[in-house]
């Protein structure tokens, strides 16, 4: 499979079709790949893809719109079915043209969740890992550990439904095709089935935890504003501190902030340097959509996203009388 | 040099709990830190580098710095107790010190008049480090690369190696001197017990990756500021803050005021160079308005510019960055980068 999209990859930049490709090399870390930016064909030897794949790399197409956007005039990208969906957003959102960006499909079998891992092995730090087929291996100084992958997957993944990029120009290997999840939303009826007293000491208790870095807006697709609305300071909108009451407003407001946009790919959750759970909100938002207006973000490039369509027949029972 | 028996540390942790508020890394379900704790059994010595670092009992992420009324203001009263840390790594220890330049003396340059931080120096001032040696350093610490190391003292008041069963304890300040001084069940160890330490020391060193040479570090960045190298090293950050909030060093700060009819507060925050709000002006100029320039900033204030107000590095080389940035933009790359360059 690496051969073929490094095969495809060179020939792409040899034909000029592309000035730039974005994709994933070996990171300096056991468990992480890190972005690589690929201008010459020299350097397409360093690309791999694996389960270390985390990043959605789709965020560099629109973040930074004078590196990627003005410089080059077409970008080729390497994607999971999640990071595809995120491009379907953009090309929705008017944030690019589709005919400059080449997308480059790879079969996706889930990516690793660093929480998960540690939890395996107390905190204890990995040295090496190996994965084979359904097998993860970690050393550490004292520890030789052998798991099965579905333990340690991303949340995202273990209820992902397409793993291929619904849009995509190459697709390099073989595609894995839509998967039926039946539990899809089993964490959500799971959180609504609570009190709402304890749905908000949860939330409480996991938003008191955030540090208010912004990996997870900075990472998120959906996050493309030029200027957040937290980052106002004239009027300055919401508290800046990182008591709870401050943070909750944060998340909550990128939380309705990306709904019918969300794609689940998991970026946040696995950029938040403190383990906060931030994909149940989404998720929840997400849920509430699909059964409201039977929409799934990011499949069909054609179609009114949600929230910025209006039918008659909707329900409307949140309309109090 | 004395030590306790591990058996005797709770009671060794009570006893201190007399005459301090102790603070110690903690596990409690969320990001590991250096917290307040009620006993012993809440510290956890096996956490080498906690995720946020101790930086935070003296510099808060948001500490008031005022309330006010229209009827005039007041500084919130602090806790009149001395506090001690138990558990500091050398990497954080050192941190202290950095931080000390900035906010309260500086002790390399012989600016005697600076600007002194009354919040920083109370607690500061008012406070014992006990440094617990690092028996077994993580692949991502690189504290030799820049004077630390898992046995190295600099910044603590009192020295700790953990063998198996005990805790050894070294005076290294004066404060430290009269804490040990004071201490009566304790026992002076032996020459055997020496001779162990000197074993873990040589076991921890030798977990250690490679030394690199950092020391055309300075010069090197600043000959290459206006070189393209930055927008290759700025590439993949997405410049949010995770580095610089774990980090021990960072220090730059934002002041909010937060009122509402006739009280409020102003609040000292932390802040990130990361963010493009961070240099954004009143009219709304924004001197760092891209990436690469942030992300130079960052790294040339690290290397470069804090040398120059103050002699040394402002990095100990205690890895948190490198564990949590979001892309693995691993900062020991940079630095390799920067030295590896050629105009």
């Amino acid at each position: 499979m690496i051969q073929n999209l490094r095969t495809e990859v060179k020939k792409l930049l040899k034909d000029k079709k592309v000035d730039i490709v974005i994709g994933w090399e070996k990171g300096s870390l056991p468990l992480s790949s890190t972005p690589l930016f690929i201008h010459k064909e020299e350097d397409v030897d360093r690309l791999i893809f694996d389960e270390t794949c985390r990043n959605n790399l789709t965020t560099y197409l629109t973040k930074d719109k004078r590196k990627l956007g003005k410089t080059y005039d077409k970008v080729g990208i390497i994607v999971k079915g999640c990071d595809a969906r995120s491009i379907v957003l953009y090309s929705i959102e008017q944030q690019i043209k589709r005919e400059n960006i080449v997308i480059i499909g790879v079969p996706c079998n889930g990516v690793l969740e660093k929480k998960k891992i540690l939890q395996k092995t107390e905190n204890e730090e990995i040295l090496e890992l190996k994965i084979d087929g359904k097998n993860v291996h970690l050393k550490g100084r004292d520890f030789d550990l052998s798991i099965p992958l579905n333990e340690v997957l991303c949340d995202s993944c273990l209820t992902c439904r397409y793993p291929d990029a619904p849009v995509h120009d190459i697709f390099i290997g073989k595609p894995r095709k839509e998967i039926d999840i039946k539990d899809e939303y089993k964490k959500v009826t799971d959180f609504e089935k609570k009190s709402s007293e304890e749905r908000w000491e949860y939330i409480k208790e996991e938003y008191s935890k955030c540090i208010r870095c912004y990996a997870c807006r900075n990472v998120c697709p959906a996050c493309y504003c030029n200027e957040c609305f937290v980052d106002q300071n004239d009027p300055q909108w919401i508290g800046k501190t990182p008591e709870v009451t401050d943070s909750i407003i944060f998340h909550l407001i990128r939380n309705l902030h990306v709904a019918g946009r969300c794609v689940d790919c998991g970026a946040c959750v696995s950029a938040c340097p403190v383990d906060l759970d931030l994909r149940i909100m989404n998720k929840k938002v997400e849920k509430e959509i699909k059964e409201r207006f039977d929409y799934t973000a990011g499949l069909d490039i054609n179609e009114k996203p949600a929230m910025a369509s209006y039918c008659e027949n909707e329900k409307q029972d949140f309309i109090m009388g | 040099m004395i030590k306790i028996k591990k058996s005797e540390f709770s009671e060794f942790i009570k006893n201190l709990q007399k005459n301090y508020s102790v603070f110690a890394p903690v596990t409690d379900g969320k990001a590991t830190a250096f917290k307040k704790i009620k006993s012993a059994d809440d510290i956890n010595n096996k956490i080498l580098n906690t995720k946020r670092s101790p930086k935070e009992i003296f510099f808060p992420q948001s500490e008031v710095l005022f309330q006010y009324t229209e009827r005039g203001m007041e500084v919130p009263k602090r806790e009149e107790k001395p506090f001690a840390i138990w558990g500091m790594r050398n990497c954080d220890t050192k941190s202290l010190l950095m931080l000390d330049n900035v906010f309260g003396e500086a002790h390399q340059m012989p600016k005697k008049d600076m600007y002194k931080d009354p919040y920083w120096k109370e607690k500061y001032d008012n406070c014992l480090v006990f440094n617990l040696a690092c028996n077994e350093p993580l692949s991502t610490c690189f504290c030799n690369w820049f004077g630390g190391g898992p046995f190295d003292k600099t910044g603590s008041d009192i020295f700790v190696v953990e063998t198996d069963d005990s805790y050894i304890f070294e005076a290294v300040s004066d404060k430290g001197k009269k804490f040990l001084k004071e201490f009566k069940t304790a026992e002076e160890i032996s020459d055997k017990e020496i001779k162990k330490i000197e074993k873990l020391k040589e076991t921890a060193e030798s977990y250690l990756a490679e030394k690199q040479d950092v020391s055309s570090l300075f010069s090197k960045t600043k000959e290459i500021w206006d070189e393209p190298i930055w927008d290759e090293i700025a590439a993949k950050c997405v410049n949010c803050g995770a580095c610089a909030f774990v980090c021990p060093t960072c220090h730059c700060f934002d002041v909010s005021d937060e009122g509402k009819g006739n009280k409020g507060k102003r609040i000292r925050l932390w802040d990130s160079c990361m963010f493009a709000i961070f240099t954004k002006e009143a009219s709304g100029h924004n001197p760092r308005s891209q990436s690469t320039q942030r992300v130079r900033q960052r790294v040339m204030h690290k290397y470069n510019y804090f040398m120059d107000n103050y002699d040394e590095h402002l990095c100990t080389g205690c890895g948190r960055c490198v564990v949590v940035c979001p892309v693995n933009l691993d900062i020991r790359e940079v630095i390799k980068k920067i030295l590896d360059y050629k105009k």
